[in-house]
């Protein structure tokens, strides 16, 4: 890419990878609570509400202190982890990929379950006496009707990636070429004299990759939307 | 309104309650040079200390301090940290081998490429020729506090953090110094800053400079003149 | 052989219904809105918990609340049609329709999609979307597609109630017909006189959630119109005696005697089903002579209901049969001195008769009025 140094590039690619990374692998939870809080009466809902909420109304930091208490190598889940599995996320772009994974949490969720909310349930129990399982009803039935809003939380999700800071820099540090986000490098540009030249630049891309991913959010719901009727 | 350095917030705070009836003072802590861009930008702060002469020396070019107000107040030392349950100890002036120390573990330090304790720690390190083995496997930080917090938890092996900061908590021990020599002096400037100056301004900032004050920093493991 | 029994609740609505149907074919499910139709046929589907009873299909209990019985919705194998069609709008209509029929075992299936495509008259909607059917056109495509999952039990939830008279008209003979080709016991929930007279042969009659009679429908739809369910009508099972062409008339055998109505299009020795409106007959204290009515049945009043609004409710005795109910006002009554006991003569013009009769199979049916 023209204009832009090696470590620039490589912002911009690893931030890309962890988005994609983030957004994959939350999808199928975000699907999960957001079709739990949608269809199912339970016990300590309110609280479940509340604590998938949490990341949009605490302190990024916070969030980024909390997983490093229990993602960290030494931390209450991070240590079963590395000493049963020889996994571990601490410094690496996947645990970037976590911070993201979390912070964009609360708006996936949010999405996904308008649309769920929004699919007719008439239609599901007809799907019931027409012999589908609960699963394949909502598989067959609720999520392509639901597709639009899965379309828009998991875009939403990926551009709130794009933009994280606090929560990443807190858990996995800035490291070059592992850790260093679009937003983290950024932020190391505007704190160093003559910084504000690839600051600029990067903060222009990271404009242009948000608006692309907001942009390309309208048009497939709306073609998603299209093809339902 | 004092707009200090992150590192020496404890100490300025038990200086503030010091200081008690003399006057309000209130105090801001962060990086050096977060708080050297707010005074850039118009904060409303009156005196300013820095963990590192070069965000003074940018300010001063700009004209934004009292230049005849500026005086050394304190002075730091820069150390090897690890985990209070750590047994490792490490002469840094005999070429250890850090990278081998590490393991496949990181070194802790504020962000070497603005953060003031950063600075300081790769100036060190290179210094010492010790950079190249670790460069590669350092966990920059936003702040120097946060490296600590990375080695109070275990999470990295060692840091280099202040002395001050290593005093702080029982978590971590002290396993290296870094020889003065190493780096440049660690010296924490103070100024007014310019157009702020009142008679209470003044007060509080010549009373950084009294033996009460500079016991309650030497306290807190600052080096004072 | 269906058998419900059931209590419970759907929100503030309370359900207390029993019956059991031993015959095959049409039962219908009756009543005015709000009387726990819809809550049953829901209860039935599995769409809805009863607190307390049983459900048996076919000999196989499908909920049985003592034995802890509760069989998913998805496996009773009981094909609901609603009101709404609820057709699944991102599917073609193919895919609508065999959309069930890809979940049941093969060993299983009754029917084809050819079959029923061909039944209903679909087949050139194949590769359209619902959003681009008329009413009717989806009520079709959603009965085949309940028909298609094979079910063992089919039950209606007033299918016709959103269609204009022309679409009901178009679909009535599909269901009449669909009962005969294909042999599945069909629940058909209706507040509709008609629909029921013209494809069901045993009525449930439900009132506030509760189940007023069972029976075949001839009497029991009688008893509809009585006891604040409506007006007043009669039921009367008859068969086709002969035709006289040059007037265009059927002759009919009822066990009350003999009746003529407009031309029916049906063997001699057909069944017909008629339906009186009480507000069509009327009373004579002598057979009149020279009077247009060609039904003249003579009768004995059994009881009179007055309604207090000037109009009374006489209950006649015509023999054999169900009872005949005739409108007539309080003033009639007093001015012939009327009274229970007193033998009439009941006339009923030709015209004022409703005829139902299932059409044989190589012909449609005709439900004329």
């Amino acid at each position: 890419m023209p204009g832009l140094t090696p470590e620039e590039w490589s912002a911009v690619q690893l931030s890309l990878r962890v988005a994609l990374l983030s957004t994959a692998v939350s999808l199928p939870f975000g699907l999960f609570f957001a079709w739990l809080l949608a269809r199912r009466d339970f016990l300590g809902k309110g609280l479940l509400n509340g604590i998938v909420h949490l990341p949009l109304v605490l302190p990024p930091v916070v969030v980024g202190y909390a997983l490093l208490v229990l993602l960290g190598r030494k931390g209450a889940i991070g240590a079963w982890l590395y000493d049963t599995l020889g996994v571990t996320v601490a410094f690496k772009w996947e645990g970037a990929a976590v911070a993201s994974a979390v912070m964009g949490f609360p708006l996936m969720v949010r999405a996904i379950r308008l649309s769920l909310d929004a699919v007719d349930r008439r239609l599901e129990a007809a799907a019931l006496t027409l012999g589908a399982s609960p699963v394949g009803v909502f598989a067959t039935i609720t999520l392509p009707l639901a597709l639009p809003g899965v379309v828009t939380g998991a875009i939403l999700a990926f551009a709130r990636s794009l933009g994280e800071f606090g929560a990443t820099i807190t858990f996995v540090s800035n490291i070059p070429g592992e850790t260093r986000t679009l937003p983290l490098a950024l932020y190391s540009y505007t704190q160093v004299p003559g910084g504000d030249g690839p600051a600029l630049r990067l903060a222009v891309i990271s404009v242009v990759l948000a608006m692309a991913a907001l942009l390309a959010s309208e048009v497939l719901a709306r073609r998603v939307a299209a093809r339902l009727q | 309104m004092v707009f200090a350095a992150a590192s020496t917030a404890s100490a300025i705070q038990d200086v503030i309650a010091l200081y008690g009836a003399r006057g309000a003072v209130v105090a801001s802590f962060a990086a050096s040079s977060a708080l050297a861009r707010q005074i850039q930008n118009g904060a409303p702060a009156d005196i300013y200390i820095s963990a590192n002469p070069r965000w003074m020396d940018s300010l001063a070019g700009a004209g934004l301090i009292e230049a005849a107000s500026r005086r050394d107040l304190l002075g730091n030392r820069l150390v090897l940290i690890a985990p209070a349950d750590s047994p490792v100890h490490v002469d840094l002036s005999a070429q250890p081998a850090l990278d081998s120390l590490l393991g496949d573990g990181r070194l802790a330090l504020a962000d070497p490429a603005h953060v003031p304790a950063g600075l300081y720690a790769r100036a060190a390190l290179e210094a010492l020729g010790l950079w190249p083995a670790v460069a590669g496997a350092v966990a920059p930080m936003n702040n120097v506090r946060a490296a600590l917090v990375l080695v109070e938890r275990g999470e990295a092996p060692l840091g280099v953090v202040y002395a001050t900061d290593a005093a702080i908590t029982d978590g971590v021990r002290v396993a290296g110094v870094f020889p003065e020599s190493s780096h440049p002096p660690i010296v924490y400037p103070a100024a007014i800053v310019a157009g702020r100056e009142t008679v209470a301004v003044r007060a509080f900032h010549d009373f950084l400079f009294t033996d009460a004050a500079r016991a309650v920093f030497a306290a807190h493991g600052f080096v004072v003149e | 052989m269906i058998e419900v029994h059931v209590s419970g609740a759907a929100g503030a609505f309370r359900i207390d219904a029993e019956f059991t149907v031993t015959e095959g074919g049409v039962t219908a499910l009756f009543g005015p809105s709000g009387s726990g139709k819809t809550t049953l046929i829901n209860m039935i589907a599995g769409l809805l918990r009863p607190e307390r009873g049983r459900i048996v299909v076919n000999g196989a209990p499908v909920f049985d609340s003592q034995a802890g019985v509760d069989i998913a919705p998805h496996r009773r194998r009981i094909g609901t049609i609603f009101q709404e069609g609820r057709l699944f709008p991102h599917l073609t209509v193919r895919a609508n329709l065999v959309y069930g029929m890809n979940r049941t075992p093969p060993a299983q299936r009754y029917v084809g999609l050819d079959q029923v495509v061909d039944m209903l008259g679909i087949g050139a909607l194949l590769t359209r979307r619902p959003a681009t059917l008329s009413g009717g056109e989806k009520q079709r495509v959603a009965i085949g597609r309940a028909l298609l999952a094979s079910p063992r039990l089919l039950l209606m939830d007033e299918p016709l109630a959103a269609l204009d008279a022309a679409r009901k008209a178009e679909i009535l003979p599909f269901i009449e017909r669909l009962h005969r080709d294909i042999d599945v016991p069909v629940i058909y929930v209706s507040h509709a006189m008609d629909e029921v007279l013209a494809i069901a042969d045993t009525m449930v009659l439900m009132a506030e959630g509760r189940v007023v009679a069972v029976g075949p429908v001839e009497e029991v739809a009688s008893r509809a119109g009585t006891g604040g369910l409506g007006h007043a009508e009669t039921v009367i099972a008859a068969t086709v005696a002969g035709h006289e062409p040059e007037f265009g008339l059927t002759r009919l055998a009822a066990p009350a005697g003999a009746l003529r109505v407009p031309r029916l299009d049906r063997a001699v020795g057909s069944m017909v089903r008629l339906r009186i409106r009480a507000r069509d007959v009327s009373l004579a204290l002598s057979r009149p002579a020279d009077i247009s009515v060609l039904n003249i049945l003579p009768a004995t009043i059994e009881s009179i209901d007055d309604h207090g609004d000037g109009t009374v409710d006489v209950t006649l005795d015509i023999g054999p049969g169900p009872r005949l109910h005739a409108q007539i006002t309080a003033r009639a009554v007093h001015d012939l001195a009327l009274g229970p006991g007193a033998r009439v003569h009941a006339l009923v013009k030709s015209v004022a008769i409703d005829r139902y009769s299932p059409a044989p199979p190589s012909q449609s049916s005709d439900s004329g009025t």
